[in-house]
């Protein structure tokens, strides 16, 4: 992702934290964490919480390798050993939420689907694929998740419509239920495809 | 430089380099006053767009530098300090902090601190007027742009909407009432959480009580409708409201008699037959009681064309009789709502049912899950015979949660008579409930108690207390 679609991107992934800043709720309860996947996997933003969250920008390189497999790796890893586990003593986490964002395809494809499993055993709220742009793979992503939507484009507008989405996805996460059921996600825009 | 080799070095570039044969005949020129003025002059001058170009850059690496300062939230006192030293700003003069004013906040020079308490959120930008070592005296400052982010206080954020009354499932966004509950009394409130007042949602929790005068049972629910089930509030209420009644006509029809006699006999005679019959009877009444509650929601899900998961609902409820010799106190119990037992001399407490949590935040199980009754549903049941006690406490998560955190707390006396001083106003709010039967304005006590705050914790609240 380069150029327009990543300030786009920047632009939109900023508006839905402002969004999410004025939702009581997630201001009293949401962490936040970014991992970027290219030729590097990097822990933009360690898990932060909202009120101390600040976002910085995303860059990408031009062309280079998606590895979304160490993405998945370093996100197994993370998750793993941040998000707190209920016990007599410790007060549970809410169940983490997954959104997963490329314009692209796995590169390491083998090591994607090594950590499919494991990412599924996490038991996430909700798990979101979102494929922006003509050369995003649904399909690699719906091999992750049941949850796959396609944007056209990534122009701001999509992209603000799209986080929208997210956040009130996120909005979600905090309510009582069965100990293994997911999260209920509201209908998504009308940008968006839901890839069935 | 020396002005000759640079005279020398330029004829080198420009490719008229001094031949050795030349040697003398530069010599004589470099001894032109002139000359090596000039190639001083042009080094000066070099020296001159260098150091420009330096200062230049270093500016503008200064203002595309990221460097953050900590958010702040509205009415909280806020404190940052720039760390220059650690954005490498030794060489920097930094004059003014412009931009906060507005906010509520102030900068002071001296320590390069921000302080205040911020009035108002946003994403603001600061502009910060500094000057680089180097500069002229009289440089127009530069500008640098520096976000700070402002939170609004959570408080501030909470709507109340009112629920929609015409809705077939509406019940009151808050409820409180209290009564004798045979010998003993009842109080209890249930209010509609924060985050479900926010948007106008329903309050999911319920309760219902009543007292058997001709058998002298009193059976009291509590019930806590799942967040993510639509029409949960209806399934919390059927559930309160079935057992209840079930157990009502159980006790007032004569079902219980055997169990009464076993009761009577409890205190003279604890051998563990007795216990195994107790604990039969228990089974039967209050499992029967459970599995009516499950039957009437899926009957009235499927009388709706719904799925009984749209009803999700927690349940607990106790059985309370007082006999010659004390009282039996008789308890079950599905989902993360606990019931105490607070001795007389409150220097002990009974649990009487253990939790189901899970090991994520709002994780747990339902009376509206088939699988509850094909499991062993032993664990869910508790009994106590006590001579006498302090209060016995029935509440939903919404109170659970904030005031004990985790299970483990909830089988410590300590926690439970902090949450008994906590009723009687030990509190930031000083809101107190006086558990005394004459008091007339003791529900009304409860529920304006019950609007305490507690970040993170906005979830319907419902506390009923037999004291």
């Amino acid at each position: 992702m380069f150029g327009e679609p990543i300030q786009a991107l920047n632009n939109a992934l900023s508006g839905m934290i402002n969004t999410l800043r004025s939702d009581a709720q997630a201001l009293d309860s949401l962490w936040i964490s970014i991992v970027t996947f290219d030729r590097e996997v990097k822990e933009l933003v360690p898990l932060t919480e909202l009120v101390n969250f600040q976002l910085p920008e995303i860059t990408c390189p031009q062309s280079g390798p998606t590895n979304t497999g160490k993405g998945l790796e370093l996100i197994y890893q993370k998750v793993t050993a941040e998000v707190r586990k209920g016990t007599d003593t410790q007060k549970g986490d809410w169940r983490p939420l997954f959104f997963l964002f490329t314009d692209g395809k796995p590169s390491d494809i083998q090591l994607y689907r090594e950590m499919i499993p494991k990412i599924k055993s996490l038991h996430f709220g909700a798990m979101v694929g979102c494929a922006a742009g003509q050369l995003a793979d649904d399909s690699m992503l719906k091999e992750l998740t049941g949850t796959v939507v396609h944007l056209d484009t990534a122009d701001t507008n999509t992209l603000r419509q799209f986080f929208k989405w997210v956040s009130d996805t996120i909005e979600q996460g905090n309510k009582s239920m069965g100990t293994v059921e997911s999260v209920a996600l509201p209908p998504p825009p009308t940008e968006v495809h839901l890839v069935i | 430089m020396d002005p000759k080799l640079y005279i020398e070095k330029l004829f080198e570039v420009k490719q008229m380099p001094v031949a050795p044969h030349q040697a003398a005949l530069f010599e004589e020129f470099c001894s032109n006053a002139s000359y090596l003025e000039a190639a001083t002059d042009i080094l000066r001058k070099q020296q001159l767009l260098m150091d420009a170009w330096s200062l230049n850059n270093r500016i503008n690496d200064i203002k595309r530098q990221q460097v953050m300062i900590p958010n702040g939230t509205v009415g909280k006192v806020y404190g940052a300090q720039l760390d220059t030293t650690g954005w490498g700003w030794q060489d920097l003069v930094l004059l003014e902090l412009e931009g906060l004013e507005a906010i509520g906040l102030a900068y002071d020079p001296e320590t390069q601190q921000i302080r205040g308490i911020p009035e108002q959120n946003g994403d603001f930008k600061l502009k910060l007027k500094f000057k680089v070592t180097g500069e002229a005296e009289d440089a127009v400052p530069n500008e640098k742009l520096i976000p700070l982010i402002i939170n609004p206080d959570p408080k501030s954020l909470w709507k109340t909407t009112p629920s929609d009354n015409t809705d077939p499932f509406w019940k009151a966004d808050e409820t409180a009432v209290s009564a004798p509950l045979g010998d003993r009394h009842i109080v209890a409130a249930s209010k509609r959480g924060r985050s479900h007042a926010n948007t106008g949602a329903f309050r999911d929790d319920d309760f219902a009580f009543a007292h058997f005068a001709t058998s002298g049972w009193s059976v009291v629910a509590v019930s806590d409708g799942a967040g993510s089930a639509k029409f949960s509030r209806q399934g919390s209420r059927i559930a309160c409201d079935t057992v209840v009644q079930y157990l009502g006509n159980k006790a007032e029809g004569g079902d219980f008699a055997e169990l009464d006699t076993l009761l009577e006999a409890y205190n003279t005679n604890t051998g563990t037959d007795l216990q195994k019959k107790i604990s039969l009877h228990i089974y039967q009444a209050l499992g029967g009681a459970a599995q009516q509650a499950y039957k009437e929601i899926e009957a009235f899900a499927k009388e709706q064309g719904a799925g009984i998961r749209d009803f999700h609902a927690t349940l607990i409820f106790a059985l309370v009789k007082k006999y010659k010799s004390g009282y039996a106190v008789l308890t079950f119990g599905v989902g993360d709502c606990p019931i105490g037992l607070i001795s007389k001399d409150r220097s002990a407490v009974h649990l009487m049912n253990k939790l189901d949590v899970g090991e994520f935040g709002g994780g747990t199980r339902f009376i509206t899950m088939p699988e509850i009754f094909r499991d062993d549903l032993s664990g869910r049941f508790g009994f106590k015979f006590v001579e006498d006690f302090t209060a016995l406490m029935l509440m939903t998560d919404g109170i659970y949660d904030p005031k004990f955190e985790v299970e483990a707390n909830l089988e410590q006396v300590s926690k439970w008579d902090g949450f008994l001083r906590d009723l009687e106003g030990d509190n930031a709010d000083l809101a107190r409930v006086n558990l005394d039967a004459d008091n007339p304005d003791i529900a009304t006590e409860l529920s304006v108690w019950m609007d305490f705050w507690s970040p993170g914790n906005h979830d319907d609240r419902t506390l009923v207390i037999i004291f």
